[in-house]
């Protein structure tokens, strides 16, 4: 039960972490990054290249802090490459689901071709396990279910009250009134993608200190990061977040009671059944 | 415009049929043979999305399962059930259709991007299905053993050109039934509920049926498609859920041209020969082909089919210059 709770919450942040970067996008330019999970591997392999002796050696620390910088640029790179050039056009969406789907197929495969497909890890920042409540866990577990919920906290608090936080909340209620005001979109839309790639290069971090680092490892967490963003409802933070730690419990507790091979259908049945009758999410706001 | 119309129309048809014809004796190299195969299937696959994203404007992105689940009902059908070949296939077909329309009558209810995302969920489902129920369908492996075509007792396998025909014909067959379908009153109601669903609604349109029905009519090449490919390959593999061949199948609607059905299939064969072409490049000519997506998004909007609109119109208007 315990060991199953941990599982569920482990996920769950890591999922939380990679969905409201999503949501935060979808919130302020109503478009859908699918290099979102290409951005999380990106992050991962550079934290790893840079602390790795294989690579330049220089430590864990460095190697998170030069995946931070990277991927604040590597956001402000993709929106000006991959989004940019297509805001204000009527097919918005669609083409920026294929610009993106592209731009991940690239990252991939600029990955596969520098660090080819064998698995690398990242060190733990923590190492051993820790015993709460008769559960014993990993002490990077720990870690993870603490740190991403301060993360998500200061991700609130950034939207809150920061200058840039504010203007993508305001952009995202009313785009118009929010050109009106002054509020410059451009600038605003480039700092909401480059804070959505640093929350995925975070998530990358933690999946690369806890699983394996491949060119491949972004498709899966993408895959549970939509449903997430289904359950809660784009654009909703904190729908995304009860969501991301809902599926995340639900898939550890299905994949514990009722087998690995059914926990997609567990939560695809749960998905549907909210759609039909929440069909903008659980917290979502309606058309 | 149109482009298959009027005398230009008349000659692309002809070169097209010639083309058709001329091709296979061409394509005598087994690999050559094989890559001809499987760019005919793929416009089969690309053609028919365009229909669903093109003209009815619907982010289904569950299409390319609909041709891998057509593979394995083939294939299950045949192995594990005794059912004869070629009813394997109208099995495929209806199994898929009644699959498509309750995906369809699911998704439909939600807008645009949820569409999208509700449907590559339900790939994913498919993916967990297949992976988990190894007794049926092989698991990771694939389903291999699906029986070879044979009509009066000639067995296709033994010459491929027979299969290069029959994926032919089902192109043939598939773009004569979209055409057929996007000019009809169903097309322009597709168009008309994508373009304005709320006058359409207003005119007595259900947004609804349409769009179920325009998933249901996607699915029938489609899946037909699969089974075809199934039977060509011997196996029903999972690979065919992949992302990548999902991408891969977007890029040829998107570079195509959305809504124009012709765009895809030149576009499928383009990519399909561009690929194999830039085999020796390694990972490499996925970024290259990542590239000229986005280049084409961004300098083509249309895609490669508005080239030729633009060169044939423009041709048009000086044809008629002169006359005058």
């Amino acid at each position: 039960m315990g060991a199953v709770i941990v599982a569920g919450l482990v996920s769950g942040s890591i999922y939380a972490l990679i969905a409201s970067g999503l949501s935060l996008v979808w919130g302020a330019l109503g478009v859908f990054n699918f290099a979102h999970g290409a951005l999380l591997m990106v992050g991962a392999f550079v934290a790893w290249w840079v602390s790795d002796p294989a690579g330049l050696g220089l430590g864990l620390f460095a190697g998170i802090l030069a995946c931070m910088i990277f991927m604040v640029a590597a956001g402000a790179v993709l929106y000006v490459l991959l989004v940019r050039p297509w805001i204000g056009t009527p097919a918005v969406e669609l083409t920026v689901i294929m610009t993106t789907v592209a731009g991940a197929m690239f990252l991939e495969n600029l990955a596969l071709l520098i660090f080819g497909a064998r698995l690398k890890a990242l060190d733990q920042v923590v190492t051993g396990t820790v015993k709460i409540a008769g559960t014993a866990m990993q002490a990077q577990n720990l870690l993870v279910i603490i740190l991403a919920p301060v993360l998500l906290g200061a991700l609130a608090l950034f939207l809150k009250l920061s200058k840039h936080g504010l203007a993508i909340r305001a952009i995202a209620q009313n785009d118009e009134a929010a050109r009106l005001l002054g509020i410059r979109v451009e600038v605003t839309y480039l700092v909401t993608f480059a804070v959505s790639a640093l929350l995925a290069g975070v998530a990358g971090v933690m999946i690369g200190g806890l699983f394996n680092i491949t060119p491949s490892m972004g498709n899966e967490p993408l895959l549970r990061a939509f449903l997430v963003v289904v359950f809660g409802g784009l654009g909703s933070l904190p729908g995304t977040i009860i969501a991301a730690y809902l599926i995340g419990l639900i898939e550890a507790a299905s994949s514990y009671y009722i087998g690995i091979y059914w926990t997609p259908v567990a939560l695809f049945t749960v998905l549907i059944v909210i759609l039909l009758v929440r069909p903008n999410g659980l917290l979502g706001r309606s058309a | 415009m149109t482009v298959f119309g009027g005398r230009i129309g008349l000659f692309l048809w002809m070169l097209a049929i010639a083309a058709a014809i001329v091709a296979p004796l061409v394509f005598t190299g087994g690999v050559s043979r094989n890559l001809a195969i499987l760019a005919l299937l793929f416009a089969v696959v690309a053609s028919n999305w365009d229909l669903t994203l093109g003209y009815a404007g619907i982010f289904n992105f569950a299409h390319v399962a609909f041709f891998g689940i057509g593979g394995y009902v083939s294939a299950i059908a045949t192995i594990h059930f005794g059912i004869p070949i070629w009813l394997d296939i109208l099995l495929a077909v209806a199994f898929v259709a009644v699959l498509a329309a309750v995906t369809a009558a699911l998704a439909v209810r939600l807008r645009g991007i949820y569409v999208a995302l509700v449907t590559f969920a339900f790939v994913q489902l498919c993916v967990a299905l297949i992976i988990s129920q190894k007794w049926l369908t092989g698991g990771a492996v694939g389903l291999v053993g699906v029986p070879d075509l044979e009509l009066f007792g000639f067995r296709f396998g033994s010459s491929a050109m027979s299969y290069f025909y029959l994926a032919e014909a089902l192109l043939i067959g598939s773009t004569l039934f979209l055409r057929w379908l996007v000019r009809s009153d169903f097309g322009l109601s597709l168009v008309a509920l994508r373009d304005n669903e709320a006058y359409a609604v207003s005119r007595g349109m259900s947004a609804t049926r349409q769009r179920v029905l325009a998933m249901v009519a996607s699915s029938l090449f489609t899946s037909a498609a699969g089974a075809v490919y199934a039977h060509y390959l011997i196996v029903a593999s999972p690979d065919v859920f992949s992302f990548s061949l999902t991408t891969l199948i977007l890029s040829m609607v998107l570079l195509g041209g959305t809504a124009t059905i012709f765009g895809p299939i030149v576009a499928a064969i383009a990519l399909t020969v561009v690929t194999e072409q830039l085999a020796s490049f390694g990972v490499v000519r996925f970024m290259i082909i990542a590239v000229l997506i986005v280049l084409t998004l961004r300098f083509v909007p249309g895609g490669l089919w508005s080239l030729g609109e633009i060169f044939t119109a423009r041709r048009g208007a000086k044809g008629e210059e002169s006359a005058r």
